[in-house]
């Protein structure tokens, strides 16, 4: 852990803090402006290439009831977080909605652990700090990671130099929630390659794809969380490789890539830091379904609205992606990864990846 | 002097008037008072004594009002044992001994016959029902003093009614000393009982109510004391009324009866233009062309002949004369008959004007003289040509007013028989419309036996309307009034007339309505509640009376949250106790969907819940009531709609007050979350900041739009800032009370030294968004005391503590 964005983070809380502080003092009515979280407020920042928030911004005042309460609850958190940090202690989401039942104020508990996240975001925005360095952990763990990759990770119990094909089992890698405590010492790599189901991964890792090609294998789990969006951010941006990334060919694995490439909405304050605009999408193509004549499913209706309000998505409006898409929208079919199996459990190492890569220009 | 004593004379009255009359000849006074007493409000000792209440406080009110003096009155009614004894005194103007029969003996005694005019006195029998009650149940007089203006002394009575000729009798009268300088009182011994106490204390509640010129003193055994009954301020007597002639719409035939004998005019004419009021001679004219048609009936107006025929009219005519010179028969002959051929329709007495016409020219050009005989002759040739050919006529008007689909041979059948019974009818072809409508009837009756043919109900109307658009008044001269003064035929004819006649509505200022103002004024002093609102509609006529209704609504306050709210209702100014169920005025107020009107109203219909009292008044020459209790007002259409419109407009006034005060909760609720958020958020930034508690009282003030007051002071010199965060202008009155001197006030401010304390006054009026600055100095260490007016509690924040 970096003890200068431990510093730099309580000072900047409270900074916050002090600003509510001096809008009291000053007769202003306190109030904190974050960007509109929707996506017709996000805008493509060119210098960057990744999507960031517009200018559209969101009120919280104590004027009405509800942003009073808003502001109650911020200021009681950015107390909470700050005293986390003084204590070198770090808590998850849901700590933290639940520690809120312990705070003397009614007004200032939390409801849901929806609007306990959200505050958080909000912090995030304000502050310009993030939550790892508030030392706030989402739920789920992250991600793993397998591959030709020697790194050290500073843990509670010291510093630990772990290669993630020689020093870990058959699973991988775990990837820390910060990501920031790794450090790559070494690497053999030629790409990343992220997937996005454990069963294709463990696939992958089974017919030795990582050690065949080179590459490092990360596993995305559905939506990737921030930590895996991070460290795949700095493999390409640190190491210098390639990153492509492997899904279902449905409308919901379009949005997985999305986020890995372009930045999420929820988290458009940190596309710079997370965003990989770099990364290539392998698969499944929707021109892939009949290229290799796959087992198919018909789309649903919500499948068919989510192609449509891709389309309209800022970050899909590419010439690939419209084209993509409207094949998708034409055959009316989607395809998972593991369909590829249907010509065999070696197919996807042997035939499709090789060949779908070498179009890309990756091998 | 009291006048209202009885007014049996009234119209709506006369039904008893009449029994009661028809009565006295064959019973005794008692009898028939022991017979009717239920119709009179005597049936029981509790219902007596609010009766006799009733009676005598109208009396009295009317008594003081008369006068011009505003009433103050005291009723007292004690329990004595075996009997009750109700005292009812009044600042009126006194009455003489020979005054007091008539005013509180005789119980038929009515100067007020088809006077219209706004009075209490329909409201029941009168204060001599009343004298004759306590005299029948306790068997003693009634006990009356009475001291005239100027007079040194008061006059005691007894008074008893002698109960076989209705007669009243003063059985003892001494001069006596009374310490009101004018005025009457009345004391009545009875058998009664206090079991309708909460309605005499409520008809005696709402009394104050609708005459808040009054002040009304009341004790009753219950009481330890009297219950004061204060007037309200600026209330003043209500406005004179002016006794108006009855309108020809609103008369019923007994009363048209009595007019006629009563009458000083000889013509029909004369005597609408006279005794009726808005009858002039145009009025008068109609009236009498109504009452022609009613009573003689219309002529029938036949078409004259084709012009190929009019050689045979003008042939039959010349027939008709004898010895009058060929040239001048011919010239006779062809004129008539180019006069009648030269008209639409011609009727009897239109063809002998026409002969009459042209004997008197042809007779000057022909140098001869065409006499009555001659022309009688003449006029029954013609006649007898113009009615040849009723049915080709009458055809020509049953295919005009019947269906298409009716056959010919239907039509033709239905006007040949309507032919032949203008033919068999009366002379001249007359008919009324009563005879008309029986021509048609039985034509019809026939034409579908015979013609198998049918004539509806409808067609038989749109044939008796066609016939007697064309039949015409006659010209006969109208019986004059002694002629038929007996007849209740004729009258009923001359009463039909009049109904039938367009006659604009009667004027309004027979009525006195107690006006918006005061409606709202006496609420305010009877019932102590938040909001008030009163509206008076104006004036209406229902038959021929005018009206005029006022609505009041209290809402809020110490008035009964729970249940229903409270309807009062009065007619003429006095409260209707008795069947509520019965009245209009709860029909409507039922009516109305009160949950517009923010109200709970359960089943959104029936009367509201909540704390909230509804007055209705009707005024009106008379008040059309259910029964002779007169008890409830009557379903008249007319007055309906005026209480709903009153009604209505006095709740758009309580819904606007109670969305306000809706949003005022809303916003105190608002503060109140706020101003336990604030603080806390203010300790919580002290902790994380590691400074003192911010201090957060201008931003709420800000947050809650309010306007905000506050003091500095520094060194002898004292700052009062009004900021005014609300959306609009305010205009602040600010009273700061100082213990020291205050000297060199900014503008527009003043002090007053008060025993020692300053009060210094400003009333600035600040924009939206601006703030305005007090300033002055003090000499050394003084207290403040700010308190500011002229803002709602709930938008004023004052941080005045220095």
């Amino acid at each position: 852990m970096s003890a200068d964005n431990e510093a730099e983070a309580q000072e900047k809380l409270i900074d916050l803090a002090a600003n509510f502080y001096d809008q009291f003092q000053r007769g202003e009515i306190p109030e904190m402006s974050v960007p509109t979280r929707t996506k017709s407020n996000i805008v493509f920042d060119e210098d960057e290439n990744v999507w960031v928030y517009g200018e559209r911004e969101s009120t919280r005042s104590a004027n009405s009831v509800r942003g009073a309460r808003k502001l109650l609850k911020a200021v009681y958190t950015i107390d909470f977080l700050e005293e986390q940090l003084e204590q070198d202690r770090s808590s998850t989401l849901r700590e933290l909605y639940y520690l809120s039942e312990s705070w003397d104020v009614d007004e200032a508990q939390f409801t849901s652990q929806d609007e306990s996240n959200q505050l958080v975001e909000d912090l995030e925005i304000v502050s310009e700090v993030t939550r790892e360095d508030f030392h706030m952990r989402p739920e789920e763990s992250g991600a793993k990671v397998m591959g030709p990759l020697l790194i050290r990770e500073q843990t509670n119990r010291g510093d630990r130099e772990i290669h993630c094909q020689d020093d870990v089992g058959q699973g991988g890698y775990q990837i820390p929630n910060n990501v920031d405590t790794i450090e790559f010492l070494d690497n053999d790599a030629d790409f990343v390659m992220c997937v996005e189901t454990g069963g294709m991964r463990d696939r992958l890792v089974e017919n030795g794809f990582d050690d065949e090609f080179d590459c490092i294998v990360v596993h995305l789990g559905g939506q990737p969380a921030r930590a895996t969006r991070r460290l795949t951010k700095r493999l390409h941006d640190e190491l210098d490789l390639p990153v492509t990334v492997f899904t279902d060919g449905d409308p919901w694995s379009y949005r997985i890539f999305g986020s890995v490439s372009y930045g999420s909405i929820k988290s458009a304050h940190l596309s710079e830091y997370l965003a990989t605009p770099e990364a290539e999408f392998i698969g499944i193509q929707p021109e892939d379904i009949v290229e290799y004549d796959l087992p198919t499913d018909p789309l649903s209706d919500s499948d068919v609205n989510a192609l449509e309000s891709e389309l309209e998505d800022p970050r899909f409006q590419t010439d690939y992606w419209e084209e993509q898409i409207e094949i998708q929208l034409d055959i009316e079919k989607k395809s998972e990864q593991q369909s590829l199996a249907s010509h065999g459990l070696d197919f996807v190492t042997e035939t499709y990846l090789p060949e779908r890569l070498d179009e890309m220009g990756v091998l | 002097m009291p006048s209202i004593q009885s007014t049996l004379g009234d119209e709506e009255e006369e039904g008893i008037a009449e029994e009661l009359a028809e009565s006295q000849r064959q019973i005794s006074i008692a009898e028939f008072f022991e017979k009717n007493k239920h119709m009179l409000g005597f049936d029981s000792g509790a219902r007596g004594l609010v009766t006799a209440v009733k009676e005598a406080v109208d009396n009295a009110l009317d008594a003081t009002e008369e006068a011009g003096i505003k009433p103050d009155i005291y009723i007292e009614i004690d329990d004595v044992g075996d009997y009750y004894t109700l005292v009812v005194e009044d600042n009126g103007p006194g009455i003489t001994k020979e005054q007091v029969p008539k005013v509180f003996g005789k119980l038929l005694y009515g100067s007020r016959f088809h006077a219209r005019e706004q009075s209490r006195g329909q409201q029941g029998i009168g204060i001599s029902a009343a004298v004759l009650y306590s005299q029948l149940t306790s068997g003693k007089p009634a006990k009356i003093t009475s001291r005239t203006k100027g007079s040194a002394d008061a006059e005691y009575f007894e008074l008893v009614i002698d109960t076989d000729d209705n007669e009243p009798e003063i059985r003892h009268s001494e001069t006596t000393s009374w310490d009101r300088t004018h005025g009457t009182r009345i004391e009545l011994e009875m058998e009664a009982n206090m079991r309708a106490r909460s309605q005499l204390l409520q008809y005696i509640k709402h009394t104050a109510v609708v005459n808040p010129h009054a002040r009304i003193t009341f004790k009753e055994p219950s009481m330890d004391e009297a219950e004061q009954f204060e007037r309200a301020e600026r209330a003043d007597l209500p406005a004179e009324t002016e006794e108006i002639r009855p309108h020809p719409h609103g008369v019923e035939l007994g009363t048209l009866l009595k007019m006629l004998a009563a009458t000083d005019s000889h013509s029909v004419s004369g005597f609408v233009q006279s005794e009726f009021t808005r009858v002039g001679k145009k009025t008068a004219d109609s009236i009498l062309d109504e009452f022609r048609d009613r009573h003689f009936g219309r002529e029938a107006a036949w078409k004259p002949p084709g012009n190929h025929e009019k050689s045979n009219l003008a042939r039959a005519v010349a027939g008709a004369v004898a010895n009058k010179g060929k040239d001048a028969t011919a010239a006779f002959g062809d004129e008539v008959a180019d006069k009648v051929c030269s008209r639409n329709r011609v009727a009897h007495s239109e063809l002998v004007d026409i002969v009459a016409e042209t004997a008197d020219e042809v007779g000057e050009d022909h140098d001869t003289t065409f006499g009555d005989t001659v022309q009688e002759n003449a006029v029954e040739a013609a006649w007898a040509e113009l009615t040849a050919e009723r049915t080709s006529d009458l055809y020509g008007l049953v295919d005009k007013a019947t269906s298409t689909r009716k056959d010919d041979e239907a039509i033709n059948g239905l006007a040949e028989r309507l032919a032949k019974r203008f033919e068999k009818g009366r002379e001249r072809d007359r008919a009324t419309h009563a005879e008309l409508v029986e021509y048609v009837d039985r034509a019809a009756d026939q034409t579908e036996e015979y013609d198998d043919a049918t004539f509806g109900d409808t067609a038989r109307e749109n044939v008796v309307m066609e016939v007697w658009a064309t039949l015409v008044t006659v010209p006969d001269e109208v019986p004059k009034v002694r002629a038929f003064v007996d007849d209740r035929d004729v009258a009923s004819d001359l009463l039909e007339a009049m109904k039938e006649t367009d006659i604009i509505a009667p004027p309004t200022n027979c009525l006195s309505p107690i006006t918006d103002e005061l409606v709202e004024a006496g609420l305010k002093k009877e019932y102590e509640a938040d909001f008030y609102a009163a509206s008076t509609r104006d004036a209406d006529v229902h038959g021929g009376d005018p009206f005029i209704v006022e609505a009041g609504i209290a809402y809020g306050g110490d008035l009964e949250a729970e249940g229903q709210a409270d309807v009062l209702r009065f007619a003429n100014r006095v409260p209707l106790v008795y069947q509520r169920g019965a009245c209009a005025t709860t029909d409507v107020v039922k009516s109305i969907g009160w949950r517009n009107y923010n109200l709970d109203q359960p089943g959104g219909s029936g009367i509201p819940n909540g704390p909230a009292v509804i007055m209705v008044h009707v005024a009106s020459t008379n008040v059309p009531f259910t029964s002779e209790s007169k008890d409830a007002v009557a379903n008249v259409p007319e007055i309906e709609d005026e209480i709903e419109l009153a009604i209505r407009e006095a709740a758009r006034e309580l819904k606007s007050y109670l969305n306000k005060r809706k949003s005022m909760q809303k916003r105190k609720k608002k503060q109140n979350v706020i101003a336990s958020i604030l603080p806390k958020m203010a300790e919580k930034l002290a902790d994380v900041t590691g400074e003192g508690e911010p201090e957060y009282g201008d931003a709420m003030a800000r947050i809650m739009n309010n306007v905000l007051v506050e003091r500095e002071v520094e060194d002898g010199e004292v700052r009062l800032v009004v900021e005014n965060h609300t959306s609009t202008n305010e205009s602040v009155e600010l009273t700061d009370i100082v213990s020291r001197e205050p000297t060199n006030l900014s503008d527009g401010a003043t002090a007053v030294d008060m025993d020692g304390e300053w009060f210094v006054k400003w009333s600035p009026t600040v924009d939206s968004g601006d703030e305005a600055v007090l300033e002055y100095e003090v000499d050394g260490e003084a207290s403040f005391d700010v308190s500011v007016e002229g803002i709602e509690d709930a938008k004023l924040t004052t941080n005045t503590e220095s």
